[in-house]
């Protein structure tokens, strides 16, 4: 196993990502404290509680996930398939790395950066609506697997994509929209009977549904089912991700 | 006997139905300085790429040190150094880093790869542009940042693709005898060039591929005899 050349590849990627920070820290940052403000405090000035914790309370974890998983798919697609485009990703390909080391050490630098946004977040819901995870054993356990996840879909596409706009595909057309509907802003419970069984279909609610019983000690599903479905598709997508990064699709032509 | 630096037997690659390498054999010797030449798309670059291992091989093997690059890669790819024909430094590391980094890649660090990575900017003159990106280097300056990237780990065998081109006379001179310097400290080096001169130059020995084949195999000497090496080229490769 090449250790340092796993931890260089970690490096490396907290490097781009802070050479980057415009794209990577501010924006969800920003974009967190407009949500809280136009939804927390307007709106949630009119929604008391759900699930019975307020309003804003019950928006952070979602907003949380929204911007993990955003950032998480983004950056390791964009920096694999920048790679591959501009050619520097042969630096990586000559080494004496294998696939695993590659894609260990683009998941891990998904990880930490999923980590330092929740807590970003996390931070700022404690200063403005006092929110904190009551149970942050499975606060970590569900940002890992979602970060797993996200981080090895980004591989994936990074590969498939053909050019920048690919990668924006799956954000614009299915990951943003199941996350929106999968509970991020509204509970499964305010849903008609019919529409509520269809979302126990999307993994996103599950996501988020898993990572709100951190804060709330409940949630809409049951916590064992969302666990289960999010790291089954975790470990799917790191299957796939290792097995084209192994076959060498599209890098070893 | 030792293992060559570079055994190929009977190296074919080919994309769809395109053979762009039709059965290549050759060898390279430990400290010896082999020239790699051919007409664009004769195959040269695919078959660096496959001796790398950026291009997967479609049939035939290749070793370096002994070392098969696909069953025993890791051992392989520690060998080698590759400046390419185009730039592809990492556009996010200024250029200290990029050394530095390349030298993580091999499993490599600490103050003797910091060293190192100084002693190689200090003797190719980019000191002074150590915490710049690369993309503010004139074209020269990328050129031997390259040729430092790939010595970054101190590979026994340096594959340059073309290192000289668009370098101005001068530089390329001053590279000349970087290369013998290598080639004294016993490195092993092969080098692919449209500069025929340099070839004459430098090469011990010369391999001309045509259409994915080898077409002459020569002491450069040899090769040459009495004639200049562009009419012995010219000859060997038109279509």
């Amino acid at each position: 196993m090449n250790w340092i050349g796993l931890q260089t590849i970690v490096k490396r990627e907290i490097v781009r990502s802070f050479a980057i920070i415009n794209q990577v820290v501010w924006p969800p940052v920003i974009t967190t404290l407009l949500y809280i403000f136009v939804f927390g405090v307007g709106l949630g000035s009119q929604i008391k509680t759900i699930d019975g914790v307020s309003y804003a309370t019950f928006l952070i974890p979602g907003l949380i996930m929204l911007q993990v998983i955003d950032q998480t798919y983004g950056e390791s697609s964009s920096s694999f398939f920048q790679g591959r485009f501009m050619n520097s990703i042969q630096e990586m390909l000559i080494a004496p790395l294998s696939a695993v080391e590659m894609v260990a050490g683009f998941i891990i630098s998904g990880l930490l950066r999923a980590l330092f946004i929740a807590a970003l977040i996390t931070i700022i819901g404690f200063l403005f609506v006092h929110s904190l995870p009551q149970n942050w054993g499975l606060y970590l356990l569900v940002l890992f697997l979602v970060a797993v996840l996200f981080s090895a879909l980004g591989i994936i596409f990074g590969l498939l994509a053909e050019k920048f706009d690919h990668i924006a595909t799956l954000t614009t057309f299915v990951i943003t929209p199941l996350v929106f509907v999968g509970g991020t802003f509204t509970s499964n419970a305010f849903l008609p009977p019919l529409l509520q069984r269809i979302a126990q279909f999307n993994p996103m609610f599950h996501m988020i549904d898993a990572f709100r019983y951190s804060y709330a000690g409940h949630g809409d599903a049951p916590l064992g089912l969302s666990l289960a479905i999010v790291g089954a598709l975790a470990a799917a997508a790191l299957v796939v991700a290792l097995r084209m990064t192994a076959s060498g699709y599209k890098l070893r032509v | 006997m030792s293992d060559a630096a570079i055994r190929i037997d009977r190296l074919v690659k080919s994309y769809g139905d395109f053979t762009a390498v039709d059965g290549i054999s050759f060898a390279v010797e430990p400290g010896e300085f082999f020239g790699l030449l051919g007409p664009n798309g004769a195959g040269k670059t695919t078959t660096i790429n496959a001796i790398v291992g950026l291009a997967k091989i479609t049939s035939g093997s290749i070793s370096l040190f002994g070392h098969d690059v696909e069953r025993d890669w890791r051992a392989a790819r520690a060998t080698v150094g590759l400046a390419p024909q185009e730039y592809n430094f990492d556009r996010y590391l200024n250029i200290r880093d990029i050394l530095i980094y390349q030298a993580g890649y091999y499993g490599l660090r600490g103050a003797a790869v910091r060293r190192r990575a100084d002693d190689l900017l200090e003797r190719f003159d980019l000191s002074s542009k150590a915490r710049q990106p690369y993309i503010r280097l004139s074209g020269g300056m990328k050129r031997r940042l390259t040729l430092a990237r790939a010595l970054m780990h101190q590979p026994r065998l340096l594959i340059l693709d073309e290192p000289t081109a668009g370098v101005d006379v001068e530089l390329r001179i001053e590279l000349w005898e970087f290369l013998k310097e290598l080639k004294a400290a016993g490195t092993t080096i092969v080098l692919t060039t449209h500069y025929l001169e340099e070839a004459e130059e430098l090469c011990d020995r010369i391999g001309i591929v045509e259409a994915g084949k080898v077409v002459a195999l020569e002491r450069t000497a040899a090769l040459i005899g009495n004639r200049s090496l562009q009419d012995v080229f010219l000859e060997l490769t038109r279509r």
